[in-house]
């Protein structure tokens, strides 16, 4: 299936990128990101708690498991969870109790040394963009490049492909302050896609847009996922969740409550 | 390979950051300034007391009437005291060597054509083990019949008094100055880790974004490094130029018009040019290490 949905992406790219190169990015990018490729569950989650000193508790006794290709919403309060649910996945926060296991590695047995190479390989997007002030688009989206060493011919062809698939391509020597919230929030997407990346993680991406420029986003990151990219969505948007009818994880006070495919924000029941 | 890139964001980040970048290079400055006076002065005092030590020998002076046997005695009793161990070596300095010693050290050497004959006696130049012991050495040479007892201290001469307060003298120098010397460069390099840390605390939030990309520490580190040697030995090369005027316009007019009419000053210290190198190296040493130590803090998790 992933094969087809490439192809659909690859169309929007320019004609010159053929499947070839971006085979070899792709195997290359596995191997430095330290994901393991496969067809087992991309995360899984095994009785995991999380302690915020003695008392504050993250999550509570957490298992789930999220397959390759998926597109799963993350709900619920503030305070529920969320959050410390995305923290784990890209060990910016250590589990208490419990194995997070994302791409077949075991986070807990993972050397900190190694986490930068871990984080290559999954993609994070952000409510607050997080972008490089001062930094044109280019640079922005090219700066996760140099990070993975890749070589300056490399970063001018990859750059401007995935500018112009996330739809930036007039913008690209413009700085992030001059940018809407929209387009800068595009920035932060094209920056995680660029490696191609087989996870990606979103957090409230849509929190600081107004509705129309939600969906323009929405759309781009189901793109994403159609390219066979497993995206992890945290989000307050039910309307948005409502109408795309996917796996529904609902966190409440740190515990799984519910957990459904091809789902809505609330239950059926209300 | 990536040196280029490394180069490319430490010169982006001294643009971002212009008053941050000139507070740091004006505090190397100022340190490397006083380190550059520090040093030369404190080397200069050293050769001196080295120089003023090496004149702590016994000068046993010899009369010019003394006869042959006299003088072989006078030595056979020098000798002896090397034997027993007081006297540590001893050489013979004759009326032509010790008129062309003086010549040596007079720089206007036309008075001595003034002389009609040299009046400068034979000597024996000894020098003790101890200089402490001086006055033992003197009371076994007293009253050998070739001594010139008309000469200062009754021909044997030295300094009893002096001796042992220009040792511990020399010792008070030496210590506080390393002292000294190590507490500036401490000095410094807190001060320069503080601008930095500011530098770094202004851009938290970049390294943070450069975390969640998958930077690995070094790849966020050494554009910080290299940043800080930039900063380090531009603020060095500033002050050795300083250094530079100071020597050319007051340091030398000062030595002309102050020195001794008579004798040179035969005390050495560091070429400025080693000096200049030294201090170099030390700026940017002290900003590499300064920004590569303040960046751990930011750098963990």
């Amino acid at each position: 299936m992933s094969t087809d949905s490439d192809a659909e992406l690859s169309s929007a790219e320019p004609s010159r990128s053929s499947r070839r190169p971006a085979r070899d990015t792709e195997r290359r990018i596995d191997r430095r990101s330290l994901l393991r490729a496969g067809d087992g569950p991309m995360v899984t989650f095994e009785g995991v708690t999380k302690r915020y000193g003695t008392d504050v508790l993250g999550l509570d006794d957490v298992s789930v498991t999220i397959d390759a290709g998926e597109f799963v919403f993350l709900v619920g309060a503030s305070g529920s969870g969320k959050s410390t649910f995305i923290r784990l996945l890209i060990k910016e926060l250590d589990a208490t109790k419990g194995t997070v296991i994302v791409g077949g590695r075991d986070l807990g047995k993972l050397r900190r040394t190694k986490v930068p190479y871990l984080r290559r390989g999954i993609g994070c997007v952000f409510q607050d963009y997080k972008l490089l002030p001062g930094r044109s688009v280019y640079e922005n989206v090219a700066y996760a490049l140099e990070v993975t060493g890749d070589a300056p011919r490399a970063i001018r062809r990859k750059v401007p492909e995935i500018l112009s698939l996330t739809g930036l391509s007039d913008k690209s020597d413009r700085l992030p302050n001059e940018l809407s919230g929209g387009e800068q929030q595009r920035v932060s997407i094209a920056r995680a896609f660029v490696n191609h990346p087989r996870l990606l993680i979103a957090d409230e991406p849509t929190g600081n847009l107004d509705p129309d420029t939600s969906i323009g986003i929405m759309q781009l990151l189901y793109r994403i996922n159609r390219t066979g990219t497993t995206v992890v969505m945290a989000t307050h948007d039910r309307d948005m969740v409502d109408k795309m009818q996917m796996r529904v994880i609902a966190l409440e006070d740190g515990r799984i409550v519910r957990d459904e495919r091809k789902a809505s924000y609330a239950t059926v029941e209300q | 390979m990536r040196l280029g890139f490394f180069f490319r964001e430490a010169i982006r980040s001294i643009r971002s950051n212009v008053a941050i970048s000139i507070a740091a290079v004006v505090t190397v400055m100022i340190a490397v300034f006083i380190l550059g006076t520090f040093i030369p002065s404190y080397l200069y005092v050293q050769s001196t007391v080295n120089q003023e030590k090496s004149r702590l020998d016994i000068q046993v002076y010899v009369a010019d009437s003394a006869t042959t046997p006299q003088v072989s005695a006078l030595q056979g009793a020098i000798a002896n005291l090397q034997t027993q161990g007081q006297v540590k070596t001893f050489s013979f300095i004759s009326k032509a060597q010790a008129l062309s010693k003086l010549k040596s050290e007079l720089s206007d050497q036309t008075i001595l054509t003034l002389l009609p004959n040299n009046p400068l006696p034979a000597s024996f130049d000894v020098i003790p083990v101890d200089p402490a012991h001086d006055a033992q050495i003197a009371a076994a040479l007293h009253g050998n019949g070739a001594i010139d007892t008309t000469m200062p201290g009754q021909g044997i001469d030295y300094a009893a008094t002096t001796t042992n307060r220009l040792l511990s003298v020399a010792k008070f120098i030496q210590y506080t100055g390393f002292v000294l010397i190590l507490i500036l460069l401490i000095a410094a390099v807190l001060l320069i880790g503080n601008t930095i840390r500011l530098s770094i605390f202004a851009r938290r939030r970049e390294v943070e974004v450069m975390r969640l990309v998958g930077a690995t520490n070094w790849f966020i580190r050494w554009p910080f490094v290299i940043e800080g040697i930039i900063c380090g030995v531009a603020g060095a090369i500033v002050s050795v130029f300083a250094l530079y005027l100071a020597k050319l316009f007051i340091v030398q007019p000062w030595i002309d018009s102050n020195s001794n009419q008579l004798t040179k000053d035969t005390a050495s210290t560091i070429s400025f040019g080693a000096l200049a190198l030294i201090l170099v190296l030390a700026g940017g040493l002290v900003g590499a290490f300064g920004s590569g130590v303040t960046l751990r803090r930011f750098l963990k998790v």
